[in-house]
Formats: C-alpha cells, structure tokens, sequence
C-alpha cells in the first residue's frame, strides 16, 4: 500500500543528460561557473543552500523583475479600493454630518490597504511565476545536500560533449563529478 | 595545506562546553533546527492536551453567548465592548511584532533578527488568527460576518467606508493576508530541507507541497529574494498602518479617554511592545528545551530585551502625555475621566497597567537583568499582563464613565468573559505548540547567511 502511494506521489525522476559537479567552497564554484560560461555553456544552473554574490555575478544574473508585478499591482490595488469607495458611497448614499460624499481622509485609508494587498498578492504570483515555482518536473537532478553545505553546478549537455565539462569541473576542484547520460 | 583545505564531513557535530559558545556549521545548522520536527514527547503531549481541554472550556463559553445572547457575559450597556475587543487590540499588538522583526529589522539589515524571526512571524499569524475571531463573536451573530465584507446584494446595500470599523475590516484582513504569505513564502526554502529528510511518504507529500518543489537552484533564489525585499517593504507600512486603524477604533468615538491624536503612535509602540515581550516569553523555553542557546544566544535575547526598553519609555511617555493633556486641557470629562483610571473603583486594573509597563520594565536598564533569562522571562509575563490592562482601561473606564453621569455603570468582569480571555491563549498556543513540532522554528537558510562563507581563498573560512 505504501508502495503504490510512493509510486504515485514520487514518480522516478526523468532522464537527464549532462554533468552535475559538487563543491564545498564557494570561491572555487564561482570560478567554475565563469571558466564554464566563457567555455560557451550558457545554459549553467547552481544549486546552493544559500544565495552567494560572487556565483550570482559568475552567472550575469541581472535584478528580478518580479519588482515590476509588484508595482503593477499596487497601482491597480490602489485604484480599486478607491473606486470601491466611489462606488459604493454613490450606490447607498448615506449623508452624515451633512458632510460630502465623497471623503477622501477614509477613502485613502481603504485605497492604501488595497494597494499593499494587491501589491502582496502579484508579488507572490510574480515570485512564483518568474522562479518557476511550484517546480512539478525538475531541471536538473537534485542532490540533498544543496540543502545543507554543497553547491551543485549543472551544465546541460550531450553525452559526447561531457568528457571536457568533467574535465573543466576537476579543474576547478569539484569534490565529486557526475555524468548523466 | 591541502589536508587543512579538506571540505568537513557533512555531518560533523561541533562540540564544545558552554552552549552559548558551540560553533555552528551549515550542516550542523540543519540537524540542531529540524531536530525539533521530531515525534513529540510525554511533555509536549501534556501540554497539548492541557491546552486543547481549556479551549473546550472556552468554546463551551462562546456557544453560551451565541444561544443566549451577549446577556450571559455580562456585557451591558454602556460598556458593551469589554473584554472581547480588549482581547481583540492585545491579540493584534501581539501580532504586530512579528513584522516588525520581521520585516522593519529586514530592510534595515539587523542580522540579529535572523536567529528569532520565524518564531515572531508565526506569533504574528496565530496572533491574528486569535484576534479575528473576537470582532467575529462580538458580532453575536457569527454566521452574518460576511456582511462585515463589501458585495453586491440584492438589496443594493454597501458597507459604510466611512466608518473605522470598516477600515478595520480592510487593514485587518490584509494584514492576516500579507503576514501569512510573508510567513509561508519565508519557510519555502526551510521546508525543502525538511522534505529531504522527511521518511514517512504522507509527510514527504506535504512537505513537497509546502515547498512547492524548491530546489536551490539559481533563478530560484533570485527571484526569491527580489519578492523578499518587497513583502518586508510592503509589510514595514501595513504594520503602522493597521495598528494606527485599530486605533481610530476608538480615536474617531467622541468619548473621554479616546479621542485623541496621540493613539496611532501609542498603539503601534504599545503593540510592539507587547509582541516582542511575548516573542521573548516564547524564545526562552524554546532555546532551552531543545539546547539551541548557540543559535538564540544571550546577545540576541538581550538586543530583544534593548526594544522592551525603548517601546516601554514610549509608551511610559504616551501615558504621561494623556494625563497632561487631560489636566492642561479645557474639556472636564476628559480630566475626570484621567483622575477616575487612576482613582475609581477600577483602579487595580490602571496600577497594574502602570507597574508592569512603566515601572518594572526599569530594570532593563540593567545589563546584567537583561540577560539573565530567568528574570527576563519573568519580566515579561508582567509586561504581557500590563499590555492586557492597558487595552482593558483604556476600552472599560471610558465607555463606563462617560458624558452623562445618567449613563454610568458599575463594571463588574464575568466568569464568560474570564473563559475568552483564558481561551484565546489556548487558541493561540494550540498553533504554536504544533508549529515548533511541524515546521522549522527558525530560519536555516537566513542564519546561513551570518555564517563565515567556506572560501579556499580564505584558508576555508
């Protein structure tokens, strides 16, 4: 029983081809990654417990546009609670004080909630769509240890083309190397 | 020098004898946090089932107040707030300093909030979560809060935008929203390490789940960290802004005691510092239980202990300006009002208040109080105690004694009452108690960060 729900829920992972190499320092990988990018493997992958500069600069990563769903959110948010506001107090009007209608102090104060809920929400729809998450099929073969203290660098390749890749990786140090193909 | 540039075994366990001073390695750093996602003992059992059996307690309290009315708490008028909206502003002050370790000391790069600010964020959400349910009861009708919500009906009615109690609907509800996300994107990378040792295939599905298939991978963290920085700057305005509606609650009522323009700052200073008193209270039986004195160590406890300090002189200062202003100002009721907290019948409840938020916390002036865990945990159950009476007379004594002396009333609490108050603790704690069992209780991935990157350039430091 606990085998079929196993199987279920973890199919065997898919096939891979190309080289997956591991280290332990952070320096060494980062040089990995620049030596395998100006080798013309542009499609490099690292797996880290932690965010590192040095590997993020190795790999030409640029800032994340999620900035800009957020900021698009936020507006959108923003006018929506305001236009709640107008529509609803013009729908079931309801005079106090004698007092205008249309009250901008409390309309702000339901506009500037909308907006930071509006801005949450895109931000984490734009975090999750950009980062590829929730990752159903994974990209490369994963390792448990880039959860704990390794760093895994993952070139995509043919199996003829991983002899030089290897060589590249144990260049660099890489504690273990492997071929999947 | 290449036998000293060997990368460690993975799972070597440091040692060392004082606890506060064991080195942390990032492999170690994994076993110490997910050691605590383990089968609970006779302990916590203990403490779980205790705690289930006073909410039962409690929710036999509540079906009271909805078959009978709010008649059998008591609750009558004038003073028809009491104590559930007492416990809904302290349940909400609780929550308020989880986002602020969370996300204020994130954007201004305080590196001691990594070691604690799961456990905050958590309060933060279960604090809310105890919070939401008194507006909900008071309502006495608990199955028409929907009409709390603003939606198209047949009768062509709206909610009345203009009203802080609407406010408090929208700032509320965003705040449950935001801090919730903020939490659960933040364990993301956490969880996936608990997914890797996770042996049980049920639990390895829901950790998967909960990790939306993390892998570590490069775009990953970008794009992580990018949304990151936004939630705690999205989060950092809606921590002073919901605090400051909750506060309109009453600023905006003509009444005694309330009108006032100094609320929104006082609440917000009193909410965080309430919150990050019971982020204590739970941070020193935790790093104790489960030996973690080298990941919360007494530097981070005392910096934690440095912000009772600083909220207590504003909110020391907030009570002061009150009866100030009550005395140099030219409205009567409100003088009368000052000098009746401090004088009438209900004067226990102001010197306690007083005491436990301004004169006990005086001893945090002391280094050596301030890290002294024992008198530190101590210290802030007062503090606790004081926040809950500081809501308590600042709701009762004004709606009490208003305008019209035609309309005082002689508040007596109620057995009911005393039911909500002891069960929206068990509430609360009954999240707790299973959070620290179920998911990481503190960031493994953010404390990575402080520690020394392994760089062979560096002799391996």
């Amino acid at each position: 029983m606990i085998g079929a729900i196993q199987k279920m829920l973890f199919p065997p992972p898919p096939k891979f081809y190309g080289v997956m190499g591991i280290w332990y320092f952070v320096d060494d990988a980062a040089k990995a990654v620049a030596t395998l990018r100006q080798a013309g493997h542009k499609n490099v992958q690292v797996f880290s417990p932690v965010p590192h500069h040095e590997i993020a600069d190795a790999l030409g990563e640029g800032t994340s546009l999620v900035r800009w769903v957020t900021a698009v959110g936020g507006v959108l948010g923003c006018t929506g609670g305001f236009a709640l506001c107008w529509y609803t107090i013009y729908t079931w009007p309801m005079v106090i004080g004698g007092k205008e209608l249309f009250s901008i102090p409390p309309f702000t104060i339901l506009g500037y909630e909308s907006m930071i809920l509006a801005a949450g929400l895109s931000n984490l729809l734009g975090m999750l769509a950009l980062a590829r998450l929730p990752e159903i099929r994974a990209a490369a073969p994963y390792d448990p240890r880039f959860q704990e203290d390794r760093i895994g660098i993952w070139v995509a390749c043919a199996p003829d083309k991983a002899a030089p890749v290897e060589q590249m990786m144990k260049g660099h140090a890489a504690e273990e190397v492997q071929i999947h193909a | 020098m290449s036998q000293t540039l060997t990368p460690p075994a993975p799972h070597a366990a440091p040692v060392h004898d004082d606890p506060e001073k064991r080195p942390i390695t990032q492999a170690s750093l994994n076993d110490d946090v997910l050691k605590l996602i383990s089968l609970p003992g006779k302990i916590w059992w203990a403490a779980f089932i205790f705690d289930l059996a006073v909410l039962g307690v409690a929710l036999a309290a509540v079906r009271n107040l909805i078959v009978h009315g709010w008649g059998v708490s008591g609750f009558f008028r004038p003073v028809m707030w009491a104590v559930d909206i007492t416990n809904f502003v302290f349940w909400v002050g609780i929550a308020h300093c989880g986002t602020l370790v969370s996300a204020v000391l994130f954007l201004f790069r305080s590196h001691f909030r990594r070691a604690v600010y799961r456990v905050a964020e958590a309060m933060t959400v279960f604090g809310v979560l105890t919070a939401a349910m008194f507006p909900a009861i008071h309502t006495g009708r608990p199955w028409f809060d929907y009409w709390l919500f603003p939606y198209p009906n047949q009768r062509g009615i709206w909610t009345n935008v203009r009203s802080p109690l609407e406010w408090d609907v929208f700032a509320v509800n965003t705040y449950l929203t935001i801090s919730s996300i903020f939490f659960l994107v933040g364990l993301i990378p956490d969880v996936a390490a608990v997914r890797d040792r996770a042996r049980h295939p049920v639990m390895k599905f829901i950790y998967t789940l909960m990790s939306f298939g993390w892998s570590g991978a490069n775009y990953q963290w970008k794009h992580f960290y990018g949304a990151y920085l936004f939630f705690a700057a999205l989060a950092t305005p809606l921590v002073f802004s919901v605090h400051s509606v909750v506060s309109w609650d009453f600023a905006m009522a003509q009444v005694p005691g309330w009108h006032s323009t100094l609320f929104a700052p006082y609440f917000v200073a009193g909410a965080i510092f309430s919150g990050v008193a019971m982020v204590i209270n739970l941070l020193i039986p935790i790093r104790k239980a489960f030996k973690l004195e080298h990941i919360v160590t007494l530097d981070h406890m005392e910096k934690l202990a440095k912000l009772v300090l600083l909220t207590s002189t504003m909110v020391g200062y907030s009570y002061l300006t009150e009866f100030f202003m009550a005395w140099f100002g030219p409205n009567k009721a409100e003088a009368d009002l000052f000098w009746f907290r401090a004088t009438g019948y209900l004067w226990p409840a102001f010197w306690t208040m007083f005491s436990c938020n301004v004169i006990f916390p005086l001893l945090l002036w002391f280094k050596g109080f301030r890290r002294n865990m024992v008198a530190m945990f101590i210290m802030c159950l007062f503090v606790n105690v004081g926040m809950w009476f500081e809501r308590f007379v600042i709701i009762v004594t004004s709606l009490n004694r208003s305008f019209d002396p035609a309309t005082w009333f002689h508040y007596t609490i109620s057995i009911t009452e005393i039911a909500l108050i002891v069960g929206s603790f068990a509430w609360f704690f009954m999240f707790f108690l299973v959070f620290v069992r179920v998911l990481p209780a503190f960031s493994i991935a953010e404390i990575k960060e402080t520690l020394p990157v392994p760089r062979r350039g560096n002799g391996g430091h």
